[in-house]
């Protein structure tokens, strides 16, 4: 699958690459807006990163021309502008997702992984995770074909994990991931612990993998 | 105190009073100076003329006595006796009181008079002549009445005039004055000051121009370089924390430097939101945010709670909300969505484990308390970084947003401490 990141700032952008590269996903960048432009022309993307603010023009016009252009590739807006009007426009002109700078790279691959999924499957979006299925259209999990019941959180947290594979989420990342933009407001994140713990439990009693690994002082990682 | 204008007008009417004052003796002076020497000199001329005329006719004695009876009888002022000793004097003049014969009331008369020695046929004779004058306490009198009549006189033009140059001349004055007294330096760009066609007020208001315009830029400028800085810091603490998610993926990282990284991320997050902040209060401050709706706060606030429900729990807070119907407000929704976080994220920072929180929601307003030790300190509460010291969460910010968003909209934010609750009360 194919990602486009618009974004001037260069090292943020290889940033990006280097952690949502896998055996899945290609990134590409473009740094301006005229290398934007031309990469909208000449190819598709299952998702396109857009900063709005970019060397040679507006990153709004970039949605402009998608829509010109009658493509449909998904776009989330990444923008340190952090201003709502920009949101509203930009998901008035076509965007799929808004995230405000700074985030965690984490939240950004759960966002890309559930655009991409709910671009692809529009009717039956099932994940199948091992003896795991997730039907994410009725919010429902079932293990080995038996129901299993998880609260709001829960659920928010195994998608998370799920759309981060193999990688190290902190408690930061995964409070935030929880309550929004203002988990910064607080300084203990340990309601994570027990929201992981109680999910951990709940796949357990199914008889489900201990994918679930703690990282000593840092968080967790879904090993698999 | 007194108003600008009464100032000159006491004095000008003190000064007056002063010089009139003075001027009533000179006046009486003079005047009587000049009565005086117009009598004397009309003394002189009759009595030239009568020695002439009496000298040309060579009077006998007797005969002389006769004219001396008939002015006796006449004309009382002038009188001619023989010399009883044969001194030579010059003609001399003198000053005499004698009673009112007519006029019983008025006491008594001042008289000047002038005496001269005539030879008629070989004879010496004392010629006399006297006329009445006006005497100086009279004098004194009139000038000093026609004087205070004069006084009164000149009160009142000082007033009238000094009423008529408050209204026409001062006015500009006065103008500028409701200007700098309406001018706010968060509000306003720039002031209206009158023209004026006097040269004080045209250099006071350029002066105040000058300044005015001064300040608003400095305003401007500290306000452009908090949105400014913020923005330029935005960049930096993104690649910080896409640094710090690359980094935790490392493998074999031991466990010290996990902790270590464990620990950077709490400042990180604090450095984020201290600038989310600056930049939202800048904003506010600039007068973004705009568009308007109608809110239910009621909505709003249901919303937080379930939406800060995992924070309330970590610290086993108590919780407890009235149940009023609805309490709508015509503002920014995402303001409104701001102000009320920052109430509660406050709330549950600041309260101890299995405390209390209360939120009332009233006809136009909101409460929201937490149990506490002690009252805060009221003046600097809700100023920039004012409790910061011992908080290693808090931006600083919370509370100087919660103030910025109520000036916005003229809403009243209120502290107070009752019964061991802090009370932080919106009046929208």
């Amino acid at each position: 699958m194919k990602i486009l990141i618009i974004e001037d700032e260069q090292e943020l952008a290889q940033d990006m690459v280097k952690f949502l590269s896998t055996e899945q996903y290609l990134c590409e960048c473009a740094f301006d807006h005229q290398a934007a432009l031309e990469k909208i022309h000449g190819y598709e993307y299952d998702c396109i990163l857009l900063d709005l603010m970019l060397p040679g023009g507006d990153g709004l016009s970039i949605l402009e021309e998608l829509k010109r252009l009658n493509k449909h590739d998904g776009v989330i807006i990444i923008s340190a502008k952090n201003s709502i009007e920009d949101k509203v426009k930009g998901l008035k002109l076509g965007a799929d997702d808004y995230l405000a700078k700074p985030f965690h790279q984490a939240e950004l691959a759960a966002r890309i992984e559930s655009l991409i999924r709910r671009k692809q499957f529009d009717s039956n979006n099932v994940i199948i995770q091992n003896e795991l299925s997730i039907d994410i259209n009725a919010k429902a999990v079932s293990v080995h074909d038996q129901g299993l019941r998880l609260t709001k959180k829960e659920y928010e947290l195994l998608l998370f994990f799920i759309g981060n594979k193999n990688r190290v989420l902190s408690k930061g990342a995964l409070a935030e991931h929880l309550s929004g933009d203002f988990a910064d407001m607080f300084d203990s994140h340990d309601f994570v612990y027990a929201h992981v713990k109680n999910l951990k439990r709940k796949l357990k009693e199914k008889d489900y993998g201990n994918y679930i690994k703690t990282i000593y002082g840092t968080g967790y990682k879904w090993e698999q | 105190m007194t108003r600008l204008l009464n100032k000159p007008l006491k004095a000008f009417a003190l000064f007056a009073l002063v010089i009139l004052t003075i001027s009533i003796p000179i006046y009486v002076l003079v005047i009587d100076y000049i009565w005086t020497s117009e009598l004397d000199e009309n003394n002189w001329l009759t009595l030239e003329h009568t020695k002439q005329r009496l000298q040309s006719k060579q009077f006998a004695q007797a005969e002389i006595e006769s004219i001396n009876h008939i002015w006796g009888e006449l004309q009382p002022g002038i009188s001619i006796v023989k010399a009883t000793t044969k001194v030579v004097f010059q003609d001399s003049v003198y000053e005499a009181i004698r009673p009112n014969e007519f006029d019983l009331d008025d006491g008594e008369d001042r008289f000047r008079g002038l005496k001269s020695l005539i030879e008629i046929n070989g004879e010496h004779y004392i010629l006399t002549i006297e006329t009445n004058v006006e005497e100086s306490d009279e004098t004194f009198a009139a000038v000093a009445a026609i004087t205070f009549v004069f006084f009164i006189i000149l009160i009142i033009g000082f007033i009238l005039l000094n009423r008529n140059i408050a209204a026409k001349t001062w006015q500009p004055f006065y103008k500028t004055l409701s200007s700098l007294k309406s001018f706010e330096l968060s509000i306003d760009k720039s002031i209206q000051l009158p023209e004026s066609d006097i040269q004080e007020f045209q250099e006071l208001n350029q002066s105040l121009h000058q300044l005015i315009s001064n300040s608003v830029s400095t305003f401007q400028q500290q306000k452009s370089f908090t949105e400014n800085a913020s923005h330029e810091l935005q960049t930096p603490i993104a690649l910080l924390k896409s640094k710090m998610d690359l980094l935790i993926q490392q493998k074999g990282i031991s466990s010290e430097i996990s902790e270590i990284l464990n620990s950077i991320e709490a400042p990180l997050s604090r450095l984020s939101r201290i600038n989310k902040n600056l930049l939202l209060l800048a904003k506010v401050e600039n007068h973004q945010y705009s568009d308007q709706q109608q809110i239910d706060i009621k909505e709003y606030l249901e919303s937080t709670i379930s939406l800060f429900e995992d924070y309330l729990d970590e610290k086993q807070l108590q919780m407890s909300t009235s149940k009023e119907e609805s309490l709508m407000v015509y503002a920014n929704s995402f303001l409104i969505e701001t102000l009320i976080h920052n109430l509660f994220s406050n709330a549950i920072r600041h309260t101890v484990r299995r405390g209390q929180i209360n939120i009332y929601t009233y006809e136009n307003s909101i409460k929201v308390s937490n149990t506490g030790k002690e009252s805060l300190d009221k003046t600097s509460l809700f100023e920039r970084f004012s409790n910061t010291s011992k908080n290693k969460v808090s931006s600083g910010l919370g509370l100087a947003i919660i103030r910025e968003i109520a000036n916005k909209y003229q809403w009243q934010v209120r502290y107070d401490f009752e019964n061991g609750f802090h009370n932080f009360i919106v009046k929208f």
